[in-house]
């Protein structure tokens, strides 16, 4: 991991921290070797639902710092280093979400059985491989693993919902 | 029945849609990511995301459309051709969940879906066969010794085989051991069963089929005789009804002894039993196909019943509304294949962005397609654009009508090539003009464009 890389791990497991608090605060902004983390939790519930651009912590770059090297390896917050090398200035947003997907059709479940707490919830960090949730097709249970590691900050699909194959079902904010 | 799913793509999705609509049933369309848009989504009263492009994760992944099934209400499944259309393990689940299944009965396709069962039945439903084994044979000597006795060239092939995969042809006794291996070890690779069987392989004859259409009550009818004999790779490319040089009586008698055939084993719905015609005029079974063809469209064209409708209708358990006297037969209907392939790189298939799409049009002509301008044909299906079907009242007609359609036909692309032009070539051939020609066909053509003297 590079120093960068570290630096955003901190504030993300800090913000993280933060946020799970019962009375979160409205706004988040955390600093660290030149790099600034602010999350906006205000305007979180707002726009999720494709992977949200509001309830994104955004990452504000120093000068001089490559926004690809601020970006975890990976698909979706590539969107965001590209935002920002067109930006071409520091301080520029970061707002995309990894979305996880289902892996078939079926019916989505967040917990083991009914009644039972939910396998992850918004703000648990999660790590490539844990089991997240559960698809039922023709009674199989298909479990729904995690494909990146990072933090859960939306929960996209309600317990028992059909679903379509890539049906979004969390926003994770990749570590 | 209320609401049909079609586990399908294509341009044989949509045609099913058609009649589905037409007898006032809701349809639920069923799609992979690589047809995201495509004609059917937009059409279908509900459409459902079953999974990405590779058909194992998706049109061949019974979980996810029995799910899609139960999601949307659907008491019904048409399966099309192709993709799980034959398979009885799907026909076994759909029947467990109380969904019907759009065509016959498990057990019935699982005998007639295994090659050497299925000759087995027809021979013993007094059905001519090749010679040849009517059992798989698993071991080499055996084959060797069999082939040696019906007499070279002999054809291996895979009990599991279909679309014209899974079939070798030999030659001589010195190659028989190498070919039959590598059929073998191919056939266990591509269907999962090596098994495989060996028959007599006629060079020069025709491919023959009967569309038969049977109802839940013991009666049967058949549409008449298709003859599909222009094909490369064991694949289709022009069909035609009546089959040519085949008199009526003839191609009659051959389909009232496939309708007693299919009846002896249970056979529900519609089904198409498929023959060779040696040079001589005389018929040996091949196969059952369990489903609806590509080219069943030329049937409908002849006999004006629409096969979707009746399959339907069998499904929900009514008796065949005709007899085969009330069957007419008449005129001339061809079929022209339009593939996104290349005929002069061997058909090599050519998926691509579709730029222009003009189609042809006018008195007895039909189209049945998914394709438009500004659609992509995706790799990973196959190369079907487009199926143009003429009628006339005779042969001579409809051959000048569907060059004319053809003519028409323009669909281009970057790097896109099709089969329309190759196509107005072959039926320009004089011995196909004629109504003499045979599987060799396309083989004639290719050695007299390289100069090779016929």
């Amino acid at each position: 991991m590079s120093e960068l890389e570290t630096v955003l791990a901190t504030l993300h497991r800090s913000a993280a921290a933060m946020a799970a608090d019962p009375r979160p605060p409205a706004r988040i902004r955390l600093g660290a070797a030149g790099v600034t983390l602010e999350w906006d939790l205000l305007s979180a519930g707002e726009s999720t639902s494709d992977g949200g651009s509001a309830g994104a912590p955004a990452v504000l770059l120093p000068a001089g710092v490559t926004p690809a090297g601020a970006v975890p390896n990976g698909a979706a917050p590539l969107g965001t280093a590209a935002a920002a090398e067109q930006a071409g200035s520091p301080g520029a947003v970061a707002t995309a979400h990894h979305v996880l997907s289902a892996p078939t059709v079926g019916v989505f479940y967040r917990a083991s059985e009914p009644g039972a707490a939910p396998f992850v919830d918004t703000g648990d960090l999660i790590s490539p491989g844990q089991q997240v949730g559960i698809v039922e097709a023709m009674k199989l249970m298909i479990p729904v693993e995690a494909d990146r590691g990072g933090r859960v900050v939306d929960v996209l699909c309600a317990d028992a919902t059909a679903v379509e194959f890539g049906a979004p079902l969390f926003a994770v904010a990749v570590d | 029945m209320h609401t049909v799913l079609i586990a399908n793509r294509g341009e044989i999705a949509l045609r099913v849609l058609r009649t589905c609509r037409e007898m006032g049933l809701r349809t639920v369309a069923v799609y992979s990511t690589a047809d995201e848009g495509s004609a059917i989504v937009r059409e279908a009263d509900e459409a459902v995301r079953i999974g990405p492009g590779p058909a194992r994760r998706s049109y061949n992944h019974i979980p996810a459309v029995i799910e899609a099934a139960r999601m949307t209400g659907a008491d019904a499944i048409h399966p099309g051709y192709g993709f799980l259309s034959e398979n009885p393990d799907f026909a076994e689940v759909c029947a467990g969940e109380g969904i019907t299944f759009v065509g016959p009965p498990p057990g019935v396709m699982e005998r007639l879906g295994d090659k050497a069962s299925a000759r087995a039945a027809m021979v013993a439903a007094g059905l001519p066969l090749l010679p040849g084994s009517t059992d798989a044979i698993d071991d080499p000597d055996r084959a060797k010794a069999l082939a040696d006795e019906i007499g070279y060239p002999v054809i291996i092939k895979a009990v599991a085989g279909g679309g014209g995969r899974g079939m070798a042809v030999v030659r001589e006794a010195a190659a028989f051991a190498d070919t039959y291996r590598r059929t073998r070890a191919g056939a266990a690779a591509v269907f999962g069963d090596g098994r495989v069987y060996v028959e007599r392989y006629l060079d020069s004859a025709r491919h023959v089929e009967i569309q038969v259409l049977c109802d839940a009550h013991g009666d049967g009818v058949h549409l008449g005789a298709r003859d599909c004999s222009v094909q490369r790779r064991h694949q289709k490319l022009v069909e035609e009804t009546p089959a040519p040089g085949l008199s009526a009586e003839v191609q009659h008698a051959i389909g009232v002894d496939a309708v007693r055939a299919v009846l002896s084993v249970g056979y529900e719905g519609a089904g198409t039993v498929e023959f060779l015609v040696d040079g001589d005029g005389r018929h040996y079974f091949m196969e059952v196909n369990c489903r609806l063809q590509v080219e069943h469209p030329v049937s409908e064209m002849v006999t004006g019943i629409d096969l979707v409708a009746e399959q339907l209708r069998v499904a929900m358990g009514e008796p065949l509304r005709f007899t085969q006297e009330q069957v007419p037969l008449d005129g001339v209907a061809i079929e022209c294949r339009i593939n996104a392939e290349d005929p002069t790189k061997d058909f090599a298939p050519t998926p691509a962005l579709l730029e222009a799409v003009d189609l042809p049009g006018g008195p007895f002509v039909r189209v049945d397609t998914h394709v438009a301008a500004g659609r992509r044909i995706p790799p990973e299906y196959d190369s079907l654009l487009a199926k143009v079907i003429v009628w006339g009242p005779d042969r001579d007609t409809a051959l000048r009508r569907m060059d004319r359609a053809l003519a028409e036909t323009r669909i281009r692309g970057e790097r896109l090539a099709t089969t329309a032009e190759f196509l107005r070539g072959v039926i320009a051939e004089p011995e196909f003009r004629a109504g003499r020609h045979d599987t060799g066909l396309l083989e004639r053509m290719k050695d007299r464009s390289r100069g090779v003297p016929v």
